[in-house]
């Protein structure tokens, strides 16, 4: 039986919904959305369902991961509901919900937890370097350059490395399993045969890579001349430029963290600017974004959403000013830089990608591969 | 006896309502001047098929108020003519400066349409919602009021042909514009309302996709003085079999600036719905809705009615619609009964347009500000127990300049109006 919640919208003011009693059920943003279909009708649903305070319905429902906000229903609403920032918001209930140990929706819901877990791990790092870093010398490399694997030797921050990778997948992967009972497990009247897990595979590989949804996601149908690709071309600038500086800071640290200074065409560089550029255009143009408040997506910022923009920068600039310093031989900087660079880094991974924001990167392709197994499944059934 | 310029009450506009006052004052004796800015009086009213829930016809029902208007001793009458200031000095004293546009076409004019028979230029004829054209001199419309022909001048040649075919003679290209300066005693503002333009919102594709159209241009197509004698969807004349209303274009709509229910829409779509199930007994007309608001008196019965006759009524909005190349169109809507996003195929697609406030009253008051409500209509300031008063005393409003309403509402209000009128004049309170 389903239990009506009335204060439920109370709860969810507290990641960022607007006043959804407003909506009066004409179904406009539905029809407008160019990722509704027969399968996924959105976002009036969802603004039902937050009415009436469903959280099994809410919970079990995929459809906020396959919205990419290009805000057509806010902008067409009759009634101003603004129904693209509800999907948004329920994005971060959901991960709230997905989480486990209950730290995410601290995270979401309390601007204490967020800056206290963000300086609690910074402080975490920096007592680290205090008490175990090498030695901080400045003689320089043959090359010119810092000995900054004396300061700090990949070796060991490699170890380091993996036990945070560790302790970030297994937040991940439980919080992921979670989503999975919730989206999969919750209409037991289903039956899911194995092989569809096979066989829908192909989707969570390509929407990772691609977002293929996101490109999907237009304007163009009310009218408007404005098309959403070049948000999906630089969000997907973005997320290459941050898996490749993930693969090499985890897989290939002894390589990338090295004294020698390459030349400008080497692999090590070419891949590091590739990265660099990718998230400093991508940083810049969502803080443009969001400042300028133009677009339906960007009219609101939770404080989370500027957390993770602001860490992500600074982990940006302070890696980048790392390998200037290193390259042109200033050793006391590079080695302050290179603290402060892991004091940011650490926090937003530990923080943002199993308990908040950054955690759509898996969030999205999971909903989508867990919602074709479940489409497929029932067409079978049928 | 009062002089020319002389009169008890100016009446503003020459819909239902201002006639309806009009008739009301003139019948117990005060000497009415009823100023309309369109070429006819009837106003919108008269272009009407049959009306709700009754569906008597319209056109029976305002024609002859429209010619008792005319006729009546106590009422004159200024067409084509707008108010360019109104002057209150003090109780029962009013002044009112109006401005009569030329016709280029004198009181002699007979209405025998030689002219127009004659007149080489085309253009598109507003009196049927530019489904059809006109010529540059033109009678207004069949049953119009006076039924005098004027000169567009705007699109006129100045070829001079009609002046040399008129029998009467009746043909003026020296006229100018007429100011005169009039006293009143008391004020009716009964302005009316417009139609949403639908071009606002472009996803409906109206003038874009020829297949969509108003609810107005609908309503023409259905009258006796119908343009095409019959049902046709313009793009290419065929007649629909299957057509679809949308409801609430341009009502309870924030993102167009109009929150508020328009109050007709729901019932003439299910009216004409229903009419054009007897025009075309093969056709589906399906209504696309958010809420049917059946709340007049017999409304409900008539929407049942119209469910009993086959009308098809979705719950839902459209958001977009899609034209094909054949020219039927594709609209997409949400099922709220079943929540499923589906899409149909329409071969014709009428958009039921709200009212908006006409707001021409707004800038006429010169030494005293009128006062307008939340929705720009003239603001009712005791609306429970004097609904016709205004801010200002002597000046009273009538029919939709005080918000969205049907004919009988209308009616009503008007007869307020012009009891609170009589009041007044009668030296009793405001």
């Amino acid at each position: 039986m389903a239990k009506i919640n009335p204060d439920f919208a109370k709860e969810l003011k507290e990641y960022g919904a607007l006043d959804l009693n407003a909506c009066y059920n004409c179904g406009t943003c539905t029809a407008v959305c160019s990722l509704s279909d027969e399968d996924n009708s959105f976002p009036r649903k969802m603004i039902r369902l937050s009415v009436l305070g469903l959280e099994d319905e809410l919970q079990s429902s995929v459809d906020p991961w396959l919205c990419y906000y290009c805000g057509e229903c806010s902008e067409t609403c009759p009634q101003q509901t603004d129904p693209g920032e509800l999907m948004m918001t329920l994005r971060r209930y959901l991960t709230a919900k997905y989480d486990w140990t209950g730290l995410a929706s601290k995270l979401y819901t309390s601007k204490i937890w967020e800056f206290g877990a963000i300086i609690f791990l910074a402080a975490f790092i920096l007592v680290l370097f205090i008490f175990f870093h090498g030695p901080m010398t400045t003689e320089l490399t043959d090359d010119g350059g810092v000995k900054l694997n004396t300061f700090a030797p990949w070796k060991i921050v490699e170890i380091g490395d993996w036990i945070m990778a560790g302790l970030l997948s297994f937040f991940l992967l439980s919080n992921i399993f979670n989503m999975y009972l919730k989206i999969v497990r919750n209409d037991k009247s289903i039956k899911i045969p194995l092989k569809l897990y096979f066989t829908e595979f192909w989707a969570l590989i390509v929407h990772f890579a691609t977002q293929l949804q996101f490109s999907k996601c237009d304007t163009e149908l009310t009218g408007k001349k404005y098309t959403f690709s070049t948000y999906w071309i630089i969000h997907w600038f973005l997320m290459t430029s941050y898996v490749i500086m993930l693969i090499m800071i985890m897989v290939f640290l002894g390589w990338f963290q090295t004294d020698n200074i390459y030349e400008w065409w080497h692999p090590q560089r070419l891949l590091g600017y590739y990265a660099t550029i990718g998230l400093t255009i991508g940083i810049v143009y969502f803080f443009i974004e969001r400042i300028r408040k133009k677009s339906e997506k960007s009219k609101h910022s939770h404080v989370t959403d500027w957390t993770f923009l602001v860490l992500l920068f600074l982990t940006t600039i302070t890696g980048i000013l790392v390998h200037i310093f290193r390259i042109y031989g200033m050793p006391y900087p590079t080695y302050y830089m290179y603290v402060f660079h892991l004091m940011v880094l650490f926090p937003m991974l530990m923080i943002e990608v199993p308990f908040s924001k950054w955690s759509h990167l898996a969030y999205r392709p999971f909903a989508i591969y867990f919602n074709n197994v479940v489409i497929a499944a029932r067409k079978q059934s049928k | 006896m009062t002089q020319p310029n002389e009169f008890d009450v100016l009446a503003i506009g020459g819909g239902i309502a201002g006639e309806e006052a009009a008739l009301n004052l003139a019948n117990i004796g005060y000497k009415v001047l009823l100023v309309e800015k369109d070429l006819s009086i009837g106003g919108k009213m008269i272009h009407l098929s049959k009306v709700f829930p009754t569906l008597d016809c319209g056109a029976c029902i305002t024609t002859p108020k429209v010619s008792e208007t005319a006729r009546h001793p106590n009422i004159s009458i200024y067409t084509n003519t707008v108010i360019e200031d109104i002057e209150k000095h003090s109780e029962n004293d009013f002044s009112a400066t109006l401005v009569e546009k030329p016709r280029y076409v004198t009181d002699d004019c007979t209405g025998c349409q030689i002219c127009e028979e004659k007149c080489p230029v085309v253009v598109d004829d507003q009196y049927q919602w530019d489904m059809v054209g006109r010529k540059a001199i033109y009678i207004p419309f069949s049953i119009a009021n006076p039924r005098i022909a004027a000169i567009d001048i705007e699109n006129c040649s100045l070829c001079g042909l009609c002046e040399k075919v008129c029998p009467a003679d009746a043909i003026d290209f020296t006229q100018e514009e007429k100011r005169s300066t009039i006293k009143i005693k008391t004020v009716i503002i009964a302005t009316g309302f417009n139609l949403f333009d639908p071009t606002l919102i472009p996803r409906y594709g109206f003038g874009k996709f020829q297949n969509v159209v108003t609810a107005m241009q609908m309503e023409r197509q259905l009258v006796p003085t119908r343009p095409f004698n019959n049902v046709l969807r313009p793009k290419d004349g065929k007649m629909p079999d299957n057509i679809a209303y949308i409801l609430c274009v341009g009502s309870r709509d924030e993102t167009i600036g109009n929150p508020i229910c328009s109050q007709v829409c729901c019932m003439y779509s299910t009216k004409q719905a229903q009419l054009l199930m007897g025009a075309l007994p093969m056709a589906d007309v399906t209504i696309y809705y958010i809420h049917i608001r059946a709340f007049g008196k017999g409304f409900c019965e008539f929407y049942q009615q119209g469910k009993g006759m086959g009308i098809e009524f979705i719950k839902g909005k459209v958001g977009l619609i899609k034209e094909k190349e054949n020219g039927n169109l594709i609209v997409r809507y949400e099922d709220i009964q079943e929540g499923k996003v589906k899409e149909a195929e329409h071969d014709l697609v009428v958009l039921s347009v709200g009212i908006l406030p006409n707001t021409d009253f707004s800038t006429m008051f010169k030494n005293t500000k009128i006062e307008q409500d939340d929705f720009d209509y003239v603001k009712q300031v005791d609306e429970l127990s004097s609904p016709a008063k205004t801010n200002i005393d002597g000046v009273f409003v009538a029919g939709t300049s005080s918000g969205p309403m049907d004919i009988p509402d209308s009616i009503l209000s008007a007869g307020a109006a012009s009891a609170e009128a009589a009041g007044y004049l009668k030296g009793g309170k405001k």
